[in-house]
C-alpha cells in the first residue's frame, strides 16, 4: 500500500505539480476539491493507473471519493489488485 | 499496426462506396439549398448497419473493430457526397450508440441499440448548452433525484443539438451534484421524444451540412424513471470522455473520404483544364497545391487509423484522438480550400459541388471539440 501511495505521489509531483515542495503533497492532500486534478488530469491519472498496474478503474468510478487524496487513489488500486 | 487492408476490409469498403455513390447523391444539391434532411436515406444506412457499425451483431449491429469501423466511415465520406447526412450518421453512432453499447445496461442494449443499429431510432448527443460550449461540463441542466428515489426531474436546455429536431431518443448529460461536478456529479439518462415537457424547440439554419438537422432541446420538469440512468449515477463525465475519443478518431475518418474525393476531382480539374496552352496541372503552383492535398490525406489517414486503433487499447488514446482530430478537420478545410482555388470561378459555383464541400469542411475544427481544445488536450498529455 505504502509502495502504490508513493508510486501515485510520484507520478503527481512529475505530471501536475512540477517543482513544487514534495513535503507540501500529503496522503491526505485534496487533490480535486484542491484543484490539482481537473478533469484531464483525472483521466491522465486513470490512465497512468491502468497501465501502471494493469487495472481497469469504471467509468462510475472515477469520483472524488476515489480520486480526492493520494491514500483513496492507492486503496482504489489496492481493492482492484486484491480482486484480481 | 499493420494497416494494410484485409480481404473483408475492401470487401467492406467498396460495399459501402458502391451503395453511397448509388443511393445517398441524388438531389442533394436541393436538399442542402432547402435544409432537408432525408429520412428514407438515413433508413437506407439503417439497412446497411450503417448507423450500428462496431455494435455486435447479438444487439443488431455490424459487429465491426474500431479500426474497420474507421475504414468504413471513411469509405462513406468518400461515396456519399452529403456532409451533412455523413456528419448526421457519425454523431449518432460515435456520440449515441457508442456510450449506450459500452455503458448501458443489457436492458437498455436490448431495448434501444438494434432500432439505433437499423436506421429506425435517431438518437441526439445532448450536451452543449448555451453557456457552456468548450467548458462543457459548465453545464446548467439539472437532474434531481425524486423524493421516492424511484426517478429524476430534468430541467434545462441544450443547443447545438445535431439531430436534435428529428430524434427520437436524447442521450441527456445533466448535473446530479453540482459540488461534485465532473468528479462524480454528472451522470447521462436516456430520454425518448414524447416524455412530457421535453421538446426540440428552435432549428438552426447552418452555413454547412444543412442537410444535418441542428437545434435546441428543452427539458421542463422532465420526469424519467431511474432505469433510463445510463449506466451508473455519476458516470456521466467519463461516459461522455469515451465517446469523445470514439467521435474524434472516427468522424474524421469520414473527412479521409471526403479528402479523397476532393483530391481526385482537383487531379480531373488540372488534367483537362486547359490556360496558356497547357493544362493547367502543368503549373508548379497548381501541381503543389494538389501534391500538399496528397501529403495531407497520407498524414490524416495514418493519424486516423492509428486513433482507431487505440480505442479498443488503452484510455491513453486521448491525446491520438486529439491528435488526429485535430490535423483531420485542419486538412479537410485546407483541402476544400484548394479545390475550390483551382476549380477557379467554377469553384465558386454551387453547380461543381466544391463549394459545397468547403461550406461543410468548415464546421469541422469547430464541433467535437474546437481545434485549440485539441491542443489544449494534447499539450496536456505532453505534461504542459
Amino acid at each position: 500500500m505504502n509502495e502504490i501511495k508513493k508510486i501515485v505521489k510520484d507520478y503527481i509531483l512529475e505530471e501536475f505539480l512540477p517543482g513544487e515542495d514534495p513535503a507540501g503533497l500529503a496522503d491526505e492532500t485534496p487533490l480535486v476539491s484542491g484543484g490539482i486534478l481537473d478533469s484531464m488530469a483525472t483521466i491522465k491519472m486513470a490512465a497512468f493507473l491502468e497501465k501502471k498496474y494493469g487495472v481497469q478503474i469504471e467509468a462510475h468510478e472515477m469520483n472524488t471519493k476515489n480520486f480526492n487524496t493520494i491514500a483513496s487513489l492507492a486503496s482504489l488500486v489496492q481493492a482492484k489488485l486484491g480482486g484480481k | 499496426m499493420d494497416f494494410s487492408y484485409s480481404d473483408e476490409q475492401k470487401l467492406l469498403r467498396d460495399e459501402i462506396v458502391r451503395f453511397a455513390q448509388q443511393e445517398l447523391n441524388e438531389g442533394i444539391a436541393q436538399r442542402d439549398r432547402e435544409q432537408i434532411f432525408a429520412p428514407e436515406l438515413w433508413l437506407k444506412c439503417g439497412e446497411m448497419k450503417l448507423p450500428g457499425l462496431p455494435v455486435p451483431e447479438e444487439y443488431g449491429g455490424g459487429g465491426l473493430d474500431a479500426l474497420s469501423t474507421a475504414i468504413a466511415l471513411e469509405a462513406f465520406g468518400y461515396g456519399c457526397h452529403d456532409g451533412g447526412l455523413a456528419f448526421s450518421l457519425a454523431a449518432h453512432l460515435l456520440a449515441c450508440v457508442i456510450p449506450i453499447w459500452k455503458f448501458g445496461s443489457e436492458e437498455q442494449k436490448h431495448k434501444y441499440l438494434p432500432g439505433l443499429c437499423n436506421g429506425k431510432i435517431i438518437a441526439v448527443n445532448a450536451m452543449s448548452e448555451p453557456d457552456s460550449g468548450s467548458d462543457a461540463f459548465a453545464m446548467r441542466t439539472r437532474a434531481v433525484a425524486t423524493p421516492d428515489g424511484l426517478g429524476f426531474r430534468i430541467n434545462g436546455t441544450k443547443t447545438f443539438s445535431s439531430n436534435g429536431p428529428v430524434a427520437d431518443l436524447a442521450v441527456t448529460f445533466a448535473l446530479t451534484d453540482p459540488e461534485k461536478g465532473y468528479h462524480g456529479g454528472v451522470t447521462t439518462f436516456l430520454v425518448e421524444k414524447g416524455t412530457p415537457g421535453f421538446r426540440s424547440s428552435k432549428k438552426w439554419d447552418k452555413m454547412g451540412l444543412r442537410t444535418s438537422p441542428i437545434g435546441e432541446l428543452v427539458y421542463e420538469d422532465v420526469y424519467v424513471p431511474a432505469s433510463q440512468v445510463l449506466g451508473k449515477v455519476g458516470a456521466g463525465s467519463t461516459q461522455f470522455t469515451h465517446s469523445m475519443d470514439w467521435e474524434r478518431a472516427c468522424l474524421v475518418a469520414c473527412h479521409v473520404g471526403t479528402m479523397e474525393r476532393l483530391l481526385e476531382k482537383a487531379i480531373r480539374q488540372a488534367r483537362t483544364r486547359k490556360q496558356f496552352g497547357q493544362t493547367i496541372g502543368k503549373f508548379q503552383a497548381v501541381a503543389h497545391r494538389i501534391a500538399d492535398m496528397k501529403i495531407s490525406l497520407e498524414a490524416a489517414r495514418l493519424l486516423i487509423y492509428k486513433a482507431a486503433w487505440g480505442l479498443e487499447r488503452s484510455r491513453m488514446v486521448a491525446i491520438d484522438a486529439a491528435i488526429a482530430k485535430v490535423f483531420g478537420s485542419e486538412a479537410l478545410v485546407q483541402t476544400a480550400l484548394n479545390t475550390v482555388q483551382i476549380f477557379g470561378g467554377y469553384g465558386f459555383m454551387t453547380e461543381y459541388e466544391v463549394e459545397r464541400a468547403l461550406r461543410d469542411a468548415i464546421g469541422s475544427t469547430i464541433y467535437s471539440g474546437t481545434s485549440e481544445m485539441q491542443r489544449n488536450i494534447i499539450a496536456r498529455w505532453l505534461g504542459l
